[in-house]
């Protein structure tokens, strides 16, 4: 079998609200999947249920040949979304507890503690108590309990929160380490920058629903490019351009108007560009936009991934 | 199994090393040695209250008896209770006003020789209705009161006796008459000894140690909980191991926390009492040992334990403060002290109808079989009680898992509806 996780037809209800419904997917092994969406999109529940800590209303899962993780538990690594360490253990103790809870003996699991920590930079602090530690520390030491005992599946809700640019890079770094080891990873996220740079596959979540289910590359080819005027023109003129099927415009701080022009399927952006110059008309810049996949989410989804969703108390 | 004792050997290892478990290891011992040592010194330092004692009968008939009695002591090497003064002012002859002169240093505005206090004036006089005391002081516990109206109404009755030509001899004669009393046991046919006292006292004892067992343990399991609630390790744990070993590896390694705590004080308490009192230590040992009582009180403190620990668990898991859970543990905290009233009771009556139904109600069984077992209650008490008890925990504890599961994944203040709702949902 190819997929390390599949969930089919799996609808997740609390009373009259539905944080998950009907939604079908298949995570293969070996690949980092994003799992993307605004706050309330059904993330958490989604992996929730694939841990077992919480069981479908219905549908049904495969979680490494199991129903559910709580089967497979030794053969996962979770990092939740709110994250939290024994505040006086030290970053040592904290991943041998942890990694001892899925099997590893407590020499080796030091070992692998010591070797992990220093390969993060945290080797100094390794003795430390955790409250002792920035948040940026305790995050990382918290990431490297979640996988200290080698998982074949990955799973981090929200991973990047709360991270600095610099932690952000390095924890992109950790995650294809996992991958190249031949991890699973599955990791869900609101912030589109990150899932570009490293998802092999995304799964567009919005109001609990799958909104898209492919490559990137796929992804993005969803939404339009996009070529962007700015100069004293209007949007009218703008608009009457070739290729163009739709106009913003946003006044600039200098009284001159940036147009952001939606150019249609199969337009290059070119013959809108040459029939401006040709028609003279007074532009300072122009740029011909790619779509990124925060524009794809938008286009695919309808709404920003970004935007709070009507949330659950679960 | 693996994951449970490692769950209990962090919680364990998570609390032994804290300053805290030592302060409370040493908290008893200290505590008992400085109230030992402070009642002794206040006794050792404080001066006897002294007393002007104004005796108007005819003769200062009384003076004697009473300064006799107030005067003495009571063991060889005590200090007298009271000192009697001689007044400080010359005193009228009318017992009314006495108190009025006296009332400087009876306030306490004027002192006595040596900077005492005058504490108390007692005027003996001849009233309408016969003698009379007339008692000036603003200490009305002071107890002097009734040692000077004991002693003289035993001088009232002697005299009145010894005119009536009772002698005097044949009056101390019959005043040392006293019976013989002697404990005989029911059981044995025998005179009772202390064996046959202990078990009550052994039972009280047990009762209360598992009362505070419950509510350090259930406290400490309750404020490790929410902690671990609101620095978010309990989703982490959920992953990592089922709701049941997470909930008793806690319970076992509180427990574990908690009997260390006891079995140091118990071990040094033992060895305390084989030095100083051996004949009791070694009753103690014959009573636990005899008929099975050491397992009686060993299932009892297990059920309530686990009974009150998953109870108090289950309600941490909802809550990120001890505010939130001061809402939730209202009932359980009124539950416990219902027992506490009880148990004083069930050392001098342990077979009281209002303990024996108390006994079938799940919550206080293992408070009031555990203070019954003096009173050896029927067998099917006994077997009906434990079988009722077991099942009750069996059930706490699968709702406890339930309500442990919920309240770990949740967010969120919840109140009584909202637990109750969650716990119907399972999640």
């Amino acid at each position: 079998m190819d997929a390390a996780l599949t969930l089919d037809r799996v609808t997740k209800r609390y009373g009259a609200f539905t944080a998950v419904d009907d939604l079908s997917f298949s995570a293969r092994k070996g690949r980092i999947l994003g799992f993307l969406g605004p706050n309330g999109a059904g993330k958490t529940s989604t992996l929730r249920m694939v841990l077992g800590l919480s069981p479908p209303t219905s549908g049904t899962l495969n979680v490494l040949g199991a129903p559910d993780g709580r089967n497979v538990r030794d053969r996962i690594g979770f990092l939740p979304e709110e994250r939290g360490l024994y505040r006086r253990m030290t970053p040592v103790e904290a991943i041998v507890f942890l990694a001892g809870l899925k099997g590893v003996p407590a020499p080796e699991a030091r070992r692998r503690a010591r070797v992990m920590l220093e390969a993060q930079g945290l080797g100094e602090a390794q003795n430390r108590q955790i409250r002792q530690l920035s948040k940026g520390m305790a995050q990382k030491v918290q990431l490297i309990a979640s996988i200290a005992h080698e998982p074949e599946l990955v799973i981090l809700d929200e991973p990047f929160s709360g991270l600095d640019p610099v932690n952000q890079q390095t924890l992109e770094t950790m995650i294809r380490g996992l991958a190249e080891r031949g991890a699973t990873v599955v990791f869900s996220t609101h912030v589109m920058q990150h899932a570009e740079r490293l998802c092999d596959h995304v799964i567009l979540l919005a109001r609990g629903r799958k909104a898209f289910d492919g490559t990137v590359a796929e992804a993005k080819a969803r939404a339009p490019r996009a070529l962007v005027l700015e100069g004293a023109l209007e949007a009218v003129t703008a608009a009457a351009l070739p290729g163009v099927a739709s106009v913003s415009d946003h006044r600039l701080d200098n009284g001159q108007w940036r147009q952001t022009c939606r150019l249609k399927d199969g337009a290059s952006g070119q013959e809108a560009l040459k029939e401006a110059f040709a028609q003279g008309l007074d532009i300072q810049r122009f740029e011909l936009r790619e779509p990124t996949l925060h524009d794809a989410f938008i286009v695919l989804t309808g709404e920003a991934p970004d935007a709070p969703a009507e949330e659950a108390s679960v | 199994m693996r994951r449970l004792l490692k769950i209990a050997a962090r919680e364990y290892v998570a609390y032994v090393r804290t300053v805290g478990f030592w302060l409370s290891m040493l908290a008893l011992p200290l505590g008992m040695a400085l109230v030992m040592g402070a009642s002794g010194y206040m006794e050792a330092s404080a001066p006897p209250p002294s007393l002007v004692v104004i005796d108007q009968s005819q003769g200062q008939r009384f003076l004697p008896t009473v300064a006799a009695d107030l005067t003495g002591v009571r063991s060889p090497g005590a200090k007298p209770r009271y000192t009697i003064v001689p007044s400080p002012v010359a005193l009228p002859d009318d017992p009314a006003l006495i108190g009025p002169a006296l009332k400087p240093w009876l306030a306490g505005d004027s002192r006595l020789d040596g900077k005492r206090k005058l504490s108390a004036a007692y005027v003996i006089h001849e009233g309408d209705n016969g003698v009379a005391i007339d008692v000036w002081t603003e200490n009305p516990l002071l107890g002097a009161t009734e040692s000077i109206r004991r002693a003289m109404a035993g001088q009232m009755e002697r005299d009145r006796l010894v005119a009536a030509g009772v002698s005097p001899g044949l009056l101390d004669e019959a005043r040392a008459l006293t019976p013989k009393v002697t404990d005989w046991s029911p059981k044995t046919a025998e005179k009772a000894s202390l064996i046959n006292r202990l078990p009550g006292v052994i039972g009280f004892g047990a009762a209360m140690l598992l009362w505070s067992v419950i509510f350090t343990g259930a406290g400490i399991l309750l404020n490790g909980v929410i902690e671990e609630k609101s620095s978010k390790v309990l989703e982490v744990l959920l992953s990592s191991a089922t709701v049941p070993e997470i909930l008793f590896g806690k319970i076992l390694g509180v427990a574990g926390v908690t009997f260390t705590v006891l079995g140091v004080w118990g071990g040094v308490g033992t060895l305390l009492l084989n030095i100083f009192a051996p004949a009791q230590a070694a009753g103690i040992g014959q009573v636990l040992l005899s008929g099975g009582l050491i397992f009686y009180f060993a299932f009892y403190l297990i059920c309530g334990y686990l009974m009150y620990a998953s109870v108090f668990t289950a309600i941490g898991s909802f809550c990120e403060t001890t505010r939130e859970a001061q809402t939730l543990l209202g009932p359980i905290m009124i539950l416990l002290t219902i027992p506490v009233i009880f148990l004083s009771q069930a050392l001098r009556r342990p077979d009281t109808p209002a303990l024996e139904v108390l006994s079938w109600i799940p919550p206080f069984t293992p408070f009031m079989m555990t203070a019954r077992a003096a009173s050896n209650p029927p067998m099917w008490q006994v077997i009906g009680t434990g079988v009722i008890m077991l099942a009750t925990v069996a059930l706490v504890m699968w709702i406890a898992g339930r309500a442990f599961r919920a309240g770990a994944l949740s967010t969120g203040k919840v109140d009584f509806k909202g637990l109750i709702a969650k716990l119907r949902g399972g999640e």
